[in-house]
């Protein structure tokens, strides 16, 4: 009895490990959390007969991060922030994408961004989804004319009802905005600047946090106003949640904007470039904009035809062109400006 | 454990029975240290990993103020919780072991700490419901009259520590318990002959036989909290940066594994400096 | 009152006020697990089932309980018998600097998991190893190992020893002896070391966080949830693992460790 209770004790978890693993193609994906969504990524890979694996990240640096943390071979669809798509070609990350399978022409075309996307005449990237970096705020607490300036970042009056989204290069992005700079212009010598403006927003907020715990905050009612939020903190949420609502200050905000690629040394590319013409089809753009993660625009002008009225409202489609206008990119610093620029970020979480 | 058995057989086949967990710990835990020593003293510039030998990377946290604060922040957290957590800890021990009767002794233990079974991440996160602006508890206090306005607790320093100090009442009631059980009620007898009072009992007696209990326990807190990444990240909201999460924000945002690697070291220095304090504090010998 | 009396209000008062604290996070989170709407704050609108169904037809949860339940046991036997064999040599043999060697084995204890996983991780890296499961697995063994070694160790005394020459008289063989008198003996504080590595190994994050890729376990999974959008499925989880564990404990308590106490008693 005791020696068969011994026996099974080491055995038990080799029989358990024995069961499952079936063969079947697989593709892995480097993502936004948008695209792990279930009912983004299902129809694909039903229709394909093949296992997405979703690896989310946060942040560029992170997935540089972890693609350096892999071998290579190991991935074959890449998301990224547009902005950074020059400095992922250069690395060697992507491969050309074969222009005439992509639906370019049907994009809108202030995010076609050919001057991030084609690199020496050849096409590495496409953009996917686009949004805003700006000010959500609680529209029963929080007086309209107030969020209409940029300087609400710092207002003594909302002193800890403000939350912070924790990613460094929008929100330094608002900053730069705040101080008058482009934020394609930032330079070293304007960090001490910048510097000083977090730590007054940080003097009156109450936390600074991921994509989660400020949705939680701003949904709960722990804080009124989001800094770095935007449509894709609170499209989402309207139908049950109608007093969020976000707007984009008189001295304008940051756009952000995601692009899709193939990774160089992919052993799957044509699977994978499957896997983008799906994302770039208007039903694969209409459920990506849609997400569980976060909603934002659609890259595609054709996904209109997939969504609701009421998803449209939420995405204010209508109103792209003038929000278009008065944003400007992320900032887009080199390697070094960019260690720089994080060193005063964590500054700013420690002050 | 004594000298070795009389009736040993040899030294090769020792070895056998040796080897492996000796062999595992080198190639995974050896290794691995060396590696990340090595790795402290190479330089991460921009995206290249530079691979000459100094110790920039250590000189660069004590520049780095942010990076000193860290370590402060991270010893002021750890020893604000290990102290309320023994001072919580050892009354609801001592009331298990002398005051509950001794067949349901077990089950209020169980009890105690029972919800050590809740996954980790999540233990964290719960505490974030409840000390919320609207949370239970602040509408509790409200509704009893003891405070006016909601306690602003989520996403500072109080309630890192109380997410921490709650996961270590559980494990130092645990431990606790585990020293006063073992006490022969022959002491306290003792005392109570020669003529010591409950309270005199306690403070020369029970106290002192139990102290090397409560220091085992006290370093085991001391080396879980401040390594911890997940309650001050979950909890903390961000107002201030413990060491782990500088050290996951080096390996998660800017794959800067040279100063990633030079501050784990630092941790590891701080938390073994702790552990020859609590050693030679207890004069006790190494397992 | 008496003093007396007055000392028991306290003893009950300090006994509710702590059970108070230790239940207050998993009541909040077991309540609003059943929270209808999808914002974990009072009111409480419920009770519903919405997001316990959402947990079980959520593939990638139930995946990634069945990862860490495989990691959890396949690690923690690896570790119970690496940390028995090795107890078991100390014990019984005199080697050369088995002193510096006990010490290298029961090291991991004190050092953080974030940095045996960082450290795993660099080396993995170095070594052209892919993130995975498996590094996941050999990162639990690291840190059961030791443990499951000294809780062993201590329960080794000089009584087995007698037990053990007698079967060696009796002609059984050196494994002989280990694997049918030792071991039984010791079935007991294996059994504890075991399940005690398999609750570190299921509950364990950051090593998992920082070795698994695609594939992770159940705290990874639930960190991304919590990343990933306001989702009341995290209280629904962490409800359903909070109950299981506390019925398996429970059924250990009452059926396994009661057994062996009182034959031990008998």
């Amino acid at each position: 009895m005791k020696k068969i209770t011994l026996t099974t004790l080491f055995t038990i978890p080799l029989v358990i490990c024995a069961g499952g693993a079936i063969a079947q193609e697989e593709l892995n994906a480097l993502v936004w959390c948008d695209h792990t969504d279930p009912g983004f990524v299902e129809p694909f890979e039903q229709a394909n007969n093949v296992k997405v694996n979703l690896k989310d990240y946060e942040g560029t640096g992170t997935a540089l991060s972890l693609i350096e943390q892999s071998q290579p071979g190991d991935w074959d669809v890449f998301v990224v922030d547009g902005i950074d798509v020059p400095r992922v070609v250069e690395a060697g990350l992507l491969a050309p994408l074969p222009e005439d399978a992509l639906p370019t022409a049907d994009l809108f075309p202030e995010i076609v961004m050919p001057e991030n996307h084609v690199i020496d005449g050849k096409t590495y990237a496409i953009t996917e989804k686009f949004g805003y970096n700006t000010i959500s705020y609680n529209s029963n607490t929080v007086d309209a004319a107030d969020v209409a300036d940029i300087s609400v970042m710092w207002n003594e009056k909302y002193k800890d009802r403000i939350a912070i989204y924790d990613y460094y290069l929008p929100v330094m992005g608002l900053v730069a905005m705040s101080l008058g700079i482009d934020t394609a212009d930032i330079q070293e010598s304007d960090l001490p600047a910048m510097r000083d403006r977090l730590f007054e927003m940080k003097d009156v907020s109450r936390q600074v946090g991921e994509v989660v715990s400020s949705q939680t905050a701003i949904a709960t009612g722990e804080v009124d106003i989001l800094v770095g939020g935007g449509e894709w903190v609170t499209a989402g949420l309207t139908s049950e949640l109608p007093h969020l609502d976000w707007v984009i200050p008189e001295q304008g905000a940051v756009r952000w904007s995601q692009s899709v690629g193939v990774f160089a040394d992919s052993k799957k590319p044509d699977l994978a470039l499957k896997f983008v013409q799906y994302i770039l089809s208007p039903e694969g753009q209409a459920r990506l904009a849609t997400s569980s993660c976060y909603w934002a625009m659609p890259a595609n002008s054709k996904a209109a035809d997939h969504l609701t009225d009421q998803q449209k409202k939420a995405l204010r489609w209508d109103d792209q062109a003038a929000y278009l206008a008065n944003a400007q990119l992320y900032p887009a610093p080199d390697a070094e400006l960019d260690a720089k620029m994080q060193d005063v970020w964590t500054e700013f979480l420690q002050h | 454990m004594g000298p070795a058995s009389r009736n040993a057989t040899g030294d090769s086949r020792g070895w056998v029975f040796v080897g492996p967990a000796v062999l595992w710990t080198l190639a995974f835990f050896v290794v691995p240290f060396v590696v990340m020593v090595g790795y402290s003293l190479w330089q991460r510039e921009g995206t290249e990993l530079v691979r000459a030998w100094s110790l920039a990377n250590y000189a660069g946290f004590f520049d780095k103020p942010h990076f000193v604060e860290g370590l402060v922040n991270s010893l002021e957290i750890t020893a604000l919780v290990t102290v309320i957590s023994i001072v919580l800890a050892y009354p609801l021990a001592w009331i298990i072991a002398e005051r509950v009767p001794r067949r349901w002794q077990r089950l209020a233990l169980l009890l105690a700490i029972l919800p050590f079974w809740t996954s980790y991440v999540v233990r964290s996160y719960a505490w974030l419901l409840v000390l919320s602006r609207g949370g239970y508890l602040n509408q509790w206090l409200m509704g009893a009259g003891l405070i006016e306005s909601p306690l602003e607790i989520a996403a500072t320093r109080i309630a890192t520590v109380t997410g921490f100090v709650h996961f270590f009442v559980m494990l130092l009631t645990l431990t606790i318990y585990a020293n006063l059980v073992q006490l022969s009620p022959n002491y306290r007898r003792a005392a109570a002959d020669l003529g010591a009072g409950p309270l005199r009992t306690f403070w020369q007696v029970i106290l002192p036989l139990t102290l090397p209990g409560i220091m085992v326990g006290a370093f085991l807190t001391f080396v879980l909290c401040i390594g911890d990444y997940i309650t001050p990240q979950i909890l903390g909201g961000n107002n201030e940066l413990v060491l782990p999460q500088i050290i996951m924000l080096q390996i998660t945002r800017r794959a800067d594994f040279p100063t990633a690697a030079a501050l784990s070291i630092v941790l590891m220095v701080v938390v073994t400096l702790a552990y020859i304090a609590a050693a030679r504090w207890l004069r006790m010998e190494r397992v | 009152m008496t003093r007396r009396a007055l000392g028991n209000v306290g003893v009950a008062g300090y006994v509710l006020l702590l059970y108070g604290f230790i239940y207050l996070p998993v009541m909040t989170l077991v309540l609003f697990s059943f929270q209808e709407g999808r914002f974990p704050i009072p009111p409480f609108n419920g009770p519903s089932l919405r997001w316990y169904e959402a947990v079980f037809a959520d593939g990638k949860l139930t995946a990634a309980l069945t990862n860490s339940l495989v990691v959890a046991l396949l690690s923690s036997a690896l570790a119970c018998l690496l940390g028995f064999l090795a107890a078991y040599g100390f014990a019984r043999y005199r080697l050369p600097g088995a002193g510096p060697l006990k010490v290298m084995i029961t090291a991991p204890l004190t050092v953080s998991y974030l940095i045996i996983g960082f450290g795993l991780l660099v080396t993995f890296n170095m070594a052209g190893i892919s993130r995975s499961l498996w590094a996941v697995g050999i990162g639990h063994v690291v840190i059961n190992t030791p443990l499951c070694f000294a809780i062993i160790t201590v329960s080794l005394g000089e009584h087995q020893r007698n037990i053990e020459r007698a079967a060696r008289d009796l002609g059984a063989s050196d494994w002989q002896v280990m694997w049918r008198v030792t071991a039984p003996m010791l079935l007991p504080s294996i059994v504890a070391a075991y399940f005690l590595s398999v609750t570190f190994s299921w509950d364990e994050f950051i090593i998992a966080f920082l070795l698994s890729r695609f594939d992770v376990t159940l705290p990874v999974e639930i960190w991304s949830l919590l990343r990933s959008g306001l989702n009341p499925k995290t209280n629904a989880v962490g409800s359903v693992v909070f109950l299981a564990s506390v019925a398996v404990v429970l059924i250990l308590e009452f059926v396994v460790f009661r057994r062996y106490s009182s034959r031990r008693a008998a």
